[in-house]
C-alpha cells in the first residue's frame, strides 16, 4: 500500500504510468502556448520587439500549435488513464505505446526546433515537407503528419485491442468510433492544391469536425468517466445520456460545418444549411443545463476530488459561455459577412477552446494525481486548497480579460475596417489604430499576464497538492 | 437572398444574439429548479424568461432583416417553438432515464471516508 | 425493470441507435454535399465560382450585383500579368508556385486569406484590387518590390512592417499571380462594401463596362439553387 501524500507510481497501472508522461508533456506545452501568447501579444502593442527575430507569424503559430498538441496530449492520456480500470485488462500492447510516446514527444520537439531556428523555407513541395505546410492550425509539416498518423494508429491500436480484450463498456465503444473518425479525419488535411477555395474546403473539414464534433465526443466520454469516479452517478444512466450527447453533437455538428463555408468560394446553398445548425447548435447546451440541475437536485452529492469537479463544473459553463454565446452572437450570415475574419474570432476561440476543451484535461490532471500520491484526500479542507483555487480563479480571471478585450477591439474592427472601411488595407490599419483597439490589446495583454500568473500556480499545485495531507481519498459506494 | 446587418443595427444584432442564448439557458435553468425542488413559484419565472427569449429572437429577427426571407423566417419560428419545447423534453428524458434509480435514494449519499 | 421497458424513449438501446442514425445520416448528407460542392469550386468548372487559372491574362474587377445584393469579381478585356499571356497550364504552374511560396512563407499567420488566418496583417483575398497600390499601371511592380523588401516599408502609422521573408523575384512575381487569380473566387460578396482600384481605361477608349462572361450573369441560377 502506497503512503499517503507521497509522490508515488507504484499505485498506478501500466496505462495510468504512460498517462502520467503524457500529462507531463501536456503541462510543458501548456506552459509554451501561454509564452508564446504573451510574446505574440506584446508584439500588437510595441510591433518592433523581437521584429526580424521571432516575428510575430512564428510566435502565432508556436501558440496555437502547442495548444493543439498538448490538447491532445492531455486526451491521449486521459484514455490511457481510464483504459485498464474501464476495460479491466491491462493495455495491449503498451510497450509499443510507450516508445511511440518517446517517438511523439521526440518528433514535437524537432517540428519546434525548426519552428524556431528555420521558420520559413523556399516556395516549394519540399518546404512543405520538411518546415512549415502554412495552413493554420495544421501546421506541422508532412513527415510530422504521417508521424502523427502512425501515432495516433499506435494509440488506436492499444485502445482498441484492449478493450476487446477486456469489457467492451459503452464508453468504449463510443471512444473507439469517435478515434477512428479523429484519425481518418486527419487525413482531409493532407494533402496539397493550388486552389485556396479547395484547400480550404478541406482544411475545415479537420478544423471543425475535429474541435466542433470529435473531440466535443471525445471529452463526453471523458467527462462520463470523470462522473462515474468522482461523484458515483450510476453508470447505466451516464452512459444513456452520453448516446443522447452523442447523437445532439453529431446530428448538429457535422453539417454545423456550413458556417464555416459562407465566403470561401463554396456555393450559396451553404447560409442554408450553416443558418439552421448554427440555430440548432444551442440545443444540446440547454439539454446539459436542464440535466445539470435535475441531478444536482435529486442527488445530494459530496465529491471525492474536489478540484477536479471544480473544473468539471467550469467546463459546463465555459463550453456554454464560449461555444454557446460566444458562438451565436457572430454566426448567422447576416452578420458574419462582418465579423468574419477579425479579433471576434479570436475572441470566441479564446473562450470556447479555454471552456470546453483546457478544463477537462486539467479536471483529468488532478483526478490521475490524486491516485499518484497514494489516493490522497482531496475533498472539504483539504490541506493547501487555496493554491488549487486561486489557479482556477486567476485562469478564469485572465481568460475573461482577454475575451472582454478581444471582444471590444473585435466590434470596433468590425464596424471602422468592415462595415465603414470596405475593408481596404488602409480601413484595416485605420481600425487597428483607433483607441478602441489599442486598449483592447492592452488588456488583453493584463489578461494574458494574469492567465499566466494562474498557470505558474496551476503547475506548483499539481506538483504538491495533497503533499501534507495525510487522510486517504473518500470512497465512491460500490468501488 | 441574403440582406446584411445596418451598420446602426450591429449592437442591437450582438446584444440581442447573446440574449437569445442567456434567456434560453435561464428559462432551462428555472424550469428545471422550478420542478426538481417542486416550487411552482418559480415556473412564471421560467415562462418569464421564455417571454425574454421571444423579445430577443423577434429583435434579432427584425434587425438581421430575417423575416424578408421565408427561409429565415422558418428559422425565427423553429428557435422559438425549439427553445420553448425543449426544456420539457429534455426533462422528461431527465426522469425517464434515472427512473429505475428509485432504490438508490434511501441512502442518498454515495461517498464515504475510506478507512 | 419493467418500467425500463416501458419508457423504450428513455432507454440506453434506444438513444445507441439514434446516435448512430443521426451520426450516420449526417455524414451522408454532407458527403452528398462535398460531391456538388468539390465540383463547383474546382478552378475553371462550370459554376464559375472559382475561376480557370488563366484568369489571370484578363482585369478582375468587385462590382455590385443588383440580383444576388452583394459584390461579384467580374472578368474584364484582356491585360495578362506581367504583360506576358500564358496559357492555362503556365497561369497554373505559376499560381501553384505562388499558393507554395505564401504557404512555406507561413503568410498565414499573420495575414487572413478568405478571412482565415491570424489579424495581424491585412486580409488578402482582395489585396490584387487594393488602392494602396497606387495606379494600375504600376501595381505589378510595385507588389513584387513589397514583397521583396518589406522590412523597411513603413506602411502605417502603427508601427508594424512586414519581415524579410527571403522572398526571391521569381517567388515574388508568382504571388502576385496567385494573389490576382484568388480576387476572382467568388466568395459571396466578402469583402462587402469594398472600393477596388481605379482600373478603367484612359478616356479615348471607350471603357468596358462591366460587361461580365456570360457564365458570370447566369451564375446565380447555377450557384444557388437553395435560395430563396
Amino acid at each position: 500500500m502506497a503512503a499517503i501524500g507521497i509522490s508515488n507510481s507504484a499505485p498506478l497501472n501500466g496505462g495510468q504510468k504512460l498517462a502520467m508522461k503524457y500529462f507531463t508533456v501536456a503541462i510543458a506545452l501548456f506552459g509554451a502556448q501561454v509564452l508564446f501568447g504573451l510574446l505574440a501579444g506584446i508584439q500588437y502593442l510595441n510591433p518592433d520587439f523581437l521584429f526580424g527575430i521571432l516575428d510575430f507569424s512564428v510566435n502565432r503559430m508556436l501558440h496555437i500549435n502547442a495548444m493543439v498538441v498538448w490538447l491532445l496530449f492531455g486526451f491521449i492520456g486521459s484514455v490511457y488513464w481510464l483504459l485498464e480500470d474501464e476495460s479491466g485488462v491491462p493495455v495491449v500492447g503498451l510497450g509499443l505505446g510507450n516508445l511511440t510516446f518517446w517517438v511523439f514527444t521526440l518528433a514535437v520537439v524537432v517540428v519546434v526546433l525548426v519552428y524556431l531556428l528555420v521558420q520559413v523555407g523556399p516556395g516549394e513541395l519540399q518546404s512543405i515537407w520538411l518546415i512549415n505546410e502554412g495552413r493554420e492550425y495544421i501546421e506541422a509539416p508532412r513527415w510530422a503528419d504521417i508521424g502523427i498518423v502512425v501515432c495516433v494508429l499506435v494509440f488506436f491500436f492499444n485502445v482498441a485491442a484492449t478493450f476487446s480484450k477486456g469489457k467492451f463498456t459503452n464508453i468504449g465503444g463510443v471512444l473507439v468510433m469517435d478515434l477512428v473518425a479523429l484519425a481518418g479525419l486527419y487525413l482531409a488535411g493532407m494533402w496539397y492544391t493550388p486552389n485556396i477555395s479547395m484547400d480550404q474546403h478541406w482544411w475545415w473539414w479537420v478544423i471543425h469536425l475535429w474541435v466542433e464534433a470529435t473531440w466535443e465526443v471525445l471529452v463526453g466520454c471523458l467527462m462520463a468517466y470523470g462522473l462515474i469516479k468522482t461523484m458515483g452517478v450510476r453508470r447505466k444512466i451516464v452512459e444513456t445520456w452520453l448516446y443522447i450527447e452523442v447523437a445532439l453533437m453529431f446530428g448538429s455538428g457535422i453539417l454545423g460545418l456550413g458556417h464555416h463555408y459562407f465566403w470561401i468560394g463554396t456555393p450559396e446553398y451553404w447560409f442554408t444549411i450553416g443558418g439552421f445548425f448554427s440555430a440548432l447548435e444551442p440545443i444540446p447546451l440547454v439539454a446539459m443545463v436542464v440535466h445539470a440541475v435535475f441531478d444536482a437536485g435529486t442527488h445530494k452529492v459530496k465529491s471525492t476530488n474536489n478540484p477536479a469537479l471544480a473544473w468539471i463544473i467550469a467546463q459546463a459553463f465555459g463550453n456554454f459561455f464560449g461555444a454557446g454565446v460566444w458562438g451565436f452572437m457572430h454566426t448567422l450570415p447576416q452578420i458574419n459577412l462582418y465579423t468574419h475574419g477579425t479579433q471576434w474570432t479570436a475572441s470566441h476561440g479564446h473562450l470556447a477552446f479555454f471552456g470546453a476543451y483546457v478544463t477537462m484535461v486539467i479536471a483529468f490532471m488532478y483526478i490521475a494525481i490524486q491516485k499518484w500520491r497514494g489516493d490522497v484526500y482531496m475533498s472539504g479542507n483539504l490541506v493547501g486548497a487555496w493554491k488549487w483555487k486561486w489557479a482556477l480563479f486567476l485562469l478564469h480571471a485572465g481568460m475573461i480579460t482577454m475575451t472582454m478585450a478581444l471582444l471590444i477591439s473585435g466590434y470596433e474592427q468590425s464596424q471602422i475596417e468592415r462595415a465603414i472601411g470596405g475593408s481596404t488595407w488602409m480601413a484595416y490599419f485605420e481600425a487597428q489604430g483607433h483607441v478602441w483597439f489599442m486598449q483592447g490589446m492592452l488588456w488583453r495583454q493584463i489578461g494574458g499576464w494574469i492567465f499566466a500568473a494562474g498557470f505558474v500556480l496551476l503547475a506548483w499545485d499539481l506538483l504538491t497538492i495533497g503533499k501534507r495531507e495525510t487522510r486517504p481519498a473518500l470512497k465512491v459506494q460500490g468501488e | 437572398m441574403l440582406e446584411p446587418v445596418l451598420l446602426a443595427n450591429f449592437f442591437i444584432v450582438f446584444f440581442s444574439a447573446a440574449s437569445v442564448i442567456l434567456f434560453g439557458a435561464s428559462y432551462a435553468l428555472l424550469f428545471a429548479w422550478s420542478r426538481v425542488r417542486s416550487r411552482p413559484r418559480l415556473m412564471p419565472l421560467a415562462y418569464a424568461a421564455y417571454g425574454g427569449l421571444v423579445i430577443s429572437v423577434l429583435t434579432l429577427a427584425f434587425h438581421a432583416n430575417l423575416f424578408n426571407n421565408n427561409f429565415w423566417t422558418f428559422i425565427v419560428m423553429l428557435m422559438l417553438v425549439g427553445y420553448l419545447v425543449a426544456p420539457h423534453a429534455i426533462w422528461h428524458l431527465c426522469v425517464g432515464t434515472h427512473e429505475d434509480a428509485h432504490e438508490d435514494e434511501a441512502n442518498p449519499i454515495k461517498v464515504y471516508q475510506q478507512r | 425493470m419493467s418500467q425500463t421497458q416501458a419508457l423504450w424513449w428513455a432507454s440506453e438501446s434506444f438513444w445507441r441507435k439514434t446516435a448512430i442514425w443521426v451520426t450516420a445520416g449526417s455524414f451522408v448528407v454532407l458527403i452528398f454535399l462535398t460531391f456538388d460542392t468539390v465540383d463547383q469550386i474546382t478552378a475553371g468548372s462550370k459554376a464559375n465560382r472559382v475561376k480557370a487559372y488563366s484568369v489571370i491574362n484578363n482585369r478582375i474587377d468587385y462590382v455590385f450585383d443588383e440580383k444576388r445584393n452583394f459584390q461579384v469579381p467580374v472578368i474584364g478585356p484582356e491585360e495578362p500579368l506581367f504583360g506576358k499571356k500564358l496559357t492555362e497550364e503556365e497561369a497554373m504552374a505559376l499560381v501553384s508556385h505562388g499558393k507554395l511560396t505564401t504557404q512555406a512563407k507561413n503568410c498565414m499567420n499573420c495575414h487572413t486569406l478568405l478571412g482565415n488566418g491570424a489579424y495581424y496583417a491585412p486580409d488578402l483575398t482582395k489585396s490584387w484590387l487594393d488602392p494602396a497600390w497606387g495606379s494600375k499601371e504600376t501595381r505589378e511592380e510595385t507588389m513584387v518590390d513589397f514583397l521583396m523588401n518589406p522590412q523597411d516599408r513603413l506602411h502605417n502609422a502603427l508601427g508594424r512592417k512586414m519581415p524579410n521573408l527571403g522572398i526571391t523575384e521569381a517567388e515574388a512575381r508568382a504571388t502576385v499571380a496567385f494573389l490576382k487569380w484568388m480576387s476572382a473566387i467568388d466568395t459571396n460578396g466578402f469583402p462587402t462594401n469594398f472600393k477596388p482600384i481605379d482600373q478603367s481605361d484612359p478616356a479615348p477608349v471607350p471603357a468596358p463596362v462591366p460587361v461580365a462572361e456570360p457564365a458570370a450573369a447566369a451564375d446565380p441560377a447555377v450557384a444557388a439553387p437553395a435560395q430563396q
